[in-house]
């Protein structure tokens, strides 16, 4: 069972339909304690950052996130919802994150011709191949909307890449039980949805 | 492998969502039905598309409605929010959604929804505010800003309203404007290149990408898939969009990408067959079970949809057309013009102004594909021709074999429905053509199963027979490594005018599914009756990936060759001793149709008129009173006298699959379109095109009673 986290701020719609076509059983939830009772997470989100940690501390859903990750329960955050995962964000003053992967969110920075903020549409990604939401996903591109990235402090949080602004930018991230995409899996077709289909198999075999 | 640190160019497929069907269109104001709104966003996920495009262009009420309800997919209610709520959830790609939209809650409803993005037309021109209000709120990524420009002596204008309100506006002008009120994306339209096919408008789309810095969709013109990859490689474009041409072929999407690719534009490569996205159904088995059980407790409790008090709610005034006399509620999807003329009647129009030298060149067209497809080293046969042994398949194979000297293997699927002239016909092909044939021939125990099956599930024992046809000469020819199939007319063009004569639509999955299986892939029938998937092995078609390699194509040899049934007739009986049956049929005047299968002209018909209170009588004789063959008043006698008729054909099919007439007719009385039907002291009423209400025949139990 797949617990999705509605933040209020979230194209739910689209996720729910995306693990249903992996063959995951879901439920969406805003209450702190189907999240303390849940097998496996997933956080997703769009907007702003200010506005996703607001939401999150309203609905008293920030603390029993941070400890029910902190205990194992695997989490899955996608776009904003990977980058709340992080220490802090710099979109629109300093905000605090979760604190689940070390790391601050910072701005895209333009650099070369047809680079565009927000960066929207289909980008090429490379993958570090020992990856586990990756494994026997075929190499390609996924759909990313996003003006602000995640720069991870410990590097080997990192597992995928766009190039962007001469460097490469955060798609992916893992860490132990902790796993956050930049791009929108629900929205990358092939490629996200065995995205998924691996998270929903990672978190069968998490034991919480 | 170098990244590319650029998004990558998209190729973008557009679906019209009119009156709750998918359109294609033709310079904004023809408007034919191409059909289900959710079977082709599913296709275009099995494709891997880059991103979808819906504009619900319907004008007035917001008002949806598939037109009948024996589909297997369908959406609950009647507003866009409802279709797209469908759509969402077989759309992995990012969807925008366009049309109706004037408020804030608009944008937030559809979001909602599953929408990504939505496009502001009209309202952006009528008040500019809105756009920077919408931008604000959601973010400049959600809001795309269509702008329709047509053509002028000087330049270009933007006209609102569908096309029909003048502006006044420069079309690089107002995307400027727009760009600078927050506006993310500009689809850009040209009015007068819409279902041109002759490419896009390529200085307007480079007079417009030149202004602005926000991504522009070029729209409008598309006929062939090299069109694509100038706009982007020239124009400026950011992706490139397109509506009817994803309709007309094959594996169109994976088609337009290769040759985007081959133009050296960098778009997502071509991906087919994920396992996560397969192209046959997956069906939900508890879901569709309880369908069925509804079903059969309705037919045992005489508890009939069309006659429960909410259903008149449902009831919806039918049209008929005004040349014709085809109506609205129909299970050939047709729209009417202003006049209330059909688009079979449009279609029949333009078709009978295409002049003798048009038809010249489309012999040279096909001419052309045959030759490129013939069979150089004598290791296979020329092309495949699926015949039934009625006078179309004659007349095909005479074409491809006397005419342009190809070797054809005929194919042929047995459905065990055969009439004595029909069954003869079909035989004697072999020898009066010296050619090669293939009878497919599923087991007779599994066609028992097949019918009685299809009739509870979708009100049609005949499942089996227009699946069967659509398949078989598609597998055998991909068996056989043979990359040309030939079928005779195409059914829809001519009967509703589903495609326009310039279009050269080929066969498609998606058609073949919706269509003909309407809904209901061969995996829906694993595990009912004891079917297994070894049953249906006949019925399978062949996957994408063997379509795109072998570049398998399904014509219709009507699209290249003038068709005159009444004429082919004259060459087929004197030159190959084709046999015309003297036995009438029940339900149509018409004697030379369908002698492959008794129950198409009978029983399947007769359901066609249980659900939808029409049937081949009608289809005939609409296609004469085109023709100019028989006048309107003539057609409502005959169609009044036919349309009505129980067939005497039901008799064998009740023995055939054991069941009694009495189950018989409860369970198609299920089947009655609430649209259409309404029931009155015991009997099925409807409104008639010539004569108000009419009854339907009587029931078994009723005429024992009488």
């Amino acid at each position: 069972m797949i617990t999705i986290v509605d933040s209020g701020i979230a194209n739910l719609g689209s996720v729910l339909a995306a693990f249903r076509r992996v063959g995951a059983e879901t439920r969406v939830t805003r209450s702190a304690a189907d999240v303390e009772s849940a097998s496996a997470l997933v956080l997703p989100g769009v907007g702003a950052f200010k506005d996703g940690m607001d939401s999150l501390r309203q609905h008293g859903l920030a603390e029993p996130l941070r400890q029910a990750v902190g205990r194992g329960t695997p989490i899955l955050g996608i776009c904003l919802g990977l980058q709340l995962l992080a220490d802090a964000s710099e979109e629109f003053g300093t905000h605090d994150g979760l604190g689940l992967v070390r790391g601050r969110v910072v701005r895209l920075a333009p650099r070369n011709a047809g680079e565009r903020v927000p960066n929207i549409g289909w980008c090429d990604v490379r993958v570090k191949p020992n990856a586990r939401v990756f494994v026997g996903v075929p190499t390609g591109s996924c759909y990313f909307v996003h003006s602000y990235y995640l720069r991870c402090a410990q590097a080997s949080d990192a597992v995928a890449w766009i190039e962007f602004g001469g460097g490469p930018v955060t798609a992916a991230v893992e860490r132990g039980n902790v796993f956050g995409t930049q791009f929108h899996p629900e929205k990358s077709q092939d490629i996200g949805l065995a995205v998924l289909h691996n998270y929903v198999r990672i978190a069968d075999t998490i034991p919480t | 492998m170098t990244t590319s640190s650029a998004v990558r160019p998209r190729v973008i497929p557009v679906l019209l969502l009119k009156h709750g069907v998918i359109v294609r269109s033709q310079l904004f104001t023809v408007h034919q039905v191409i059909g289900n709104p959710m079977s082709t966003v599913e296709r275009y996920s099995q494709w891997n598309a880059d991103e979808l495009i819906v504009l619900d262009i319907g004008q007035g009420e917001d008002h949806h409605d598939l037109r009948r309800d024996d589909l297997q997919q369908s959406y609950p209610g009647t507003s866009a929010i409802d279709v797209l709520l469908e759509i969402a959830k077989v759309c992995f790609m990012p969807l925008t959604f366009g049309g109706r939209i004037t408020a804030i809650a608009d944008i937030e409803s559809r979001l909602a929804a599953g929408a990504d993005k939505v496009t502001l037309n009209t309202a952006a021109f009528d008040n500019p505010r809105f756009v920077e209000q919408a931008a604000r709120r959601f973010g400049s990524q959600c809001i795309v800003v269509s702008i329709d420009a047509r053509a002028e002596a000087s330049g270009w204008q933007v006209f609102v309203s569908g096309g029909r309100r003048p502006t006044g506006l420069d079309p690089a002008e107002w995307a400027r404007e727009m760009q600078s009120r927050g506006a993310g994306e500009i689809f850009l339209n040209s009015i007068d290149r819409d279902g041109s096919g002759v490419g896009y408008d390529l200085a307007l789309l480079g007079h417009v990408t030149a202004a602005v810095s926000i991504p522009v969709v070029a729209c409008g013109g598309v006929g062939r898939y090299e069109h694509f990859a100038p706009a982007i490689r020239d124009a400026g474009a950011a992706a490139a969009a397109a509506a009817n041409i994803f309709h007309f072929f094959e594996l169109s999407y994976p088609h337009a990408k290769r040759a985007c690719e081959e133009a050296g534009v960098n778009v997502r490569p071509v991906r087919l067959g994920s396992r996560l996205l397969p192209r046959e159904p997956e069906y939900d088995r508890d879901f569709e079970d309880r369908k069925i059980a509804a079903r059969l407790r309705q037919a045992r409790e005489e508890d009939y949809p069309a006659a429960r008090p909410d259903a008149a709610r449902r009831r919806r005034p039918i049209k008929w057309c005004t040349e014709c006399v085809y109506p609205s509620i129909s299970a050939a999807p047709l729209e009417f013009d202003e006049a209330g003329v059909c688009t079979g009647c449009q279609m029949a129009r333009m078709k009978a102004t295409i002049p003798t030298s048009e038809w010249t060149r489309r012999r040279e067209l096909l001419k052309a594909l045959l030759e490129k497809y013939r069979c150089r080293d004598g290791s296979r046969h020329d092309v495949v021709v699926a015949v039934s042994g009625g006078k179309d398949s004659y007349f095909q194979v005479h074409m491809l074999k006397e005419e342009f000297g190809m070797n054809p293997l005929l194919v042929t699927y047995d459905g065990n429905n055969w009439t004595d002239v029909g069954w003869r016909n079909m035989l004697r092909m072999r020898e009066s053509f010296d050619v090669d044939h293939i009878l497919v021939r599923p087991s007779v125990a599994t066609l028992k199963k097949l019918n009685r099956l299809a009739f509870v599930i979708m009100g049609d024992m005949n499942w089996h027979a227009h699946v069967g046809i659509m398949t078989v000469p598609m597998a055998v020819a991909a068996g056989h490594r043979i990359p040309l199939v030939f079928y005779g007319e195409h059914g829809f063009t001519d009967l509703c005018g589903q495609f326009s004569m310039d279009d050269f639509p080929e066969v498609v999955y998606r058609g073949r599914l919706e269509h003909y299986a309407r809904g209901y892939e061969w995996t829906y029938f694993v595990g009912r009756d004891g079917l297994t998937e070894r049953d249906l092995a006949l019925y399978r078609y062949p996957t994408d990936r063997d379509i795109l390699d072998l570049d398998l194509r399904g014509l219709f040899l009507g699209n290249f060759v003038y068709w005159e049934a009444n004429e082919h007739i004259r060459l087929v009986t004197e030159r190959y001793g084709f046999e015309v049956s003297d036995e009438p049929f029940d339900r149509t005047y018409r004697r030379m149709s369908n002698l492959d299968d008794m129950h198409e002209n009978g029983a399947h018909d007769y359901l066609k008129f249980v659900k939808f209170g029409y049937g081949r009588a009608t289809d005939h004789a609409c296609k004469d009173v085109r023709a100019g063959l028989m006048t309107r008043e003539r057609a409502l006698e005959l169609i009044a006298h036919y349309d009505p008729v129980k067939p005497r054909d039901l008799q064998r099919w009740f023995s055939y699959v054991g069941m009694t007439e009495d189950e018989f007719d409860r369970i198609a009385d299920t089947f009655r379109d609430p649209r259409v039907w309404r029931r009155d002291g015991g009997r099925w009423l409807k409104d008639d095109p010539a004569s108000g209400p009419v009854e339907r025949a009587p029931r078994a139990a009723e005429r024992g009673k009488a």
